[in-house]
């Protein structure tokens, strides 16, 4: 238990930290972040597209049996 | 390894607007404000409070939209694409955000000059908005120590927020 404490003292100690990189440093951090979310997002959209593509070639689209299937 | 910043572009055109007399003046508020004073937050957009020159037109933004056009910039939703950042243009809407506008500071970002607005201002508008973020701002600018209680409580009062604050007050700091 006391280790547990003091592991979470070190991380509220490094999360408060970061507070003190400069403006333009946190910037960067959240821009980092916005990347990684939109690399994530158009991954998934290509996932997505892949399956419809390889279930109904030509339209992507799906059918009301396979939709429920999937439910 | 971080990606090249886009806030030191959105800096010079926000700064090539206001000499263009497209705009009075400009600062930026919101999360990326909010970045300043306190530990860096997620953020989609960067939000941009301006004054324009007619306020009384119908459309306030379109010498804005046009502007940005002409440099290349494209709309994107409610926002302006400014490199890496959706850019969201919000006029100023009551007499605190005036005050916050004009009362904002100008900063050396990257060397480029860039106007933010102060950390008691960003708390105050954040009360008046008072969605669970804005609150969670609040939070986390007085964590900060960038802003004290008193402060908030003072500006909040001078803009007819009093009770809006006491109740975040018995909400959140006194519970």
């Amino acid at each position: 238990m006391l280790e547990t404490h003091k592991l979470l003292e070190r991380q509220a100690a490094w999360q408060k930290g970061r507070a003190a990189l400069t403006w333009p440093e946190k910037i960067h951090m959240a821009e980092a972040v916005r990347e990684w979310a939109a690399q994530l997002s158009r991954a998934r959209s290509r996932m997505t597209a892949a399956v419809s593509a390889s279930r109904h070639p030509g339209t992507g689209e799906v059918t009301t049996r396979e939709a429920k299937k999937d439910n | 390894m971080y990606i090249l910043s886009g806030m030191k572009e959105v800096a010079e055109l926000l700064n090539a607007m206001r000499d263009a007399g497209v705009i009075s003046e400009y600062a930026l508020f919101g999360a990326i404000a909010q970045m300043r004073y306190s530990e860096p937050v997620a953020t989609l957009d960067a939000d941009v409070l301006v004054a324009v020159p007619f306020p009384q037109t119908l459309e306030l933004l379109k010498p804005i939209y046009e502007f940005c056009a002409a440099r290349g910039h494209r709309p994107e939703g409610e926002a302006i694409r400014v490199g890496a950042w959706p850019v969201q243009f919000v006029p100023v809407f009551s007499p605190l955000t005036q005050e916050a506008l004009e009362e904002a500071e100008t900063v050396d970002f990257e060397g480029v000059p860039l106007r933010v607005v102060r950390a008691d201002h960003l708390a105050v508008i954040a009360l008046s908005v008072g969605r669970a973020k804005d609150f969670a701002r609040i939070l986390g600018l007085l964590e900060s120590c960038s802003v004290s209680r008193e402060q908030v409580a003072r500006l909040a009062a001078r803009h007819g927020l009093a009770d809006a604050w006491t109740r975040f007050e018995a909400r959140f700091l006194n519970a």
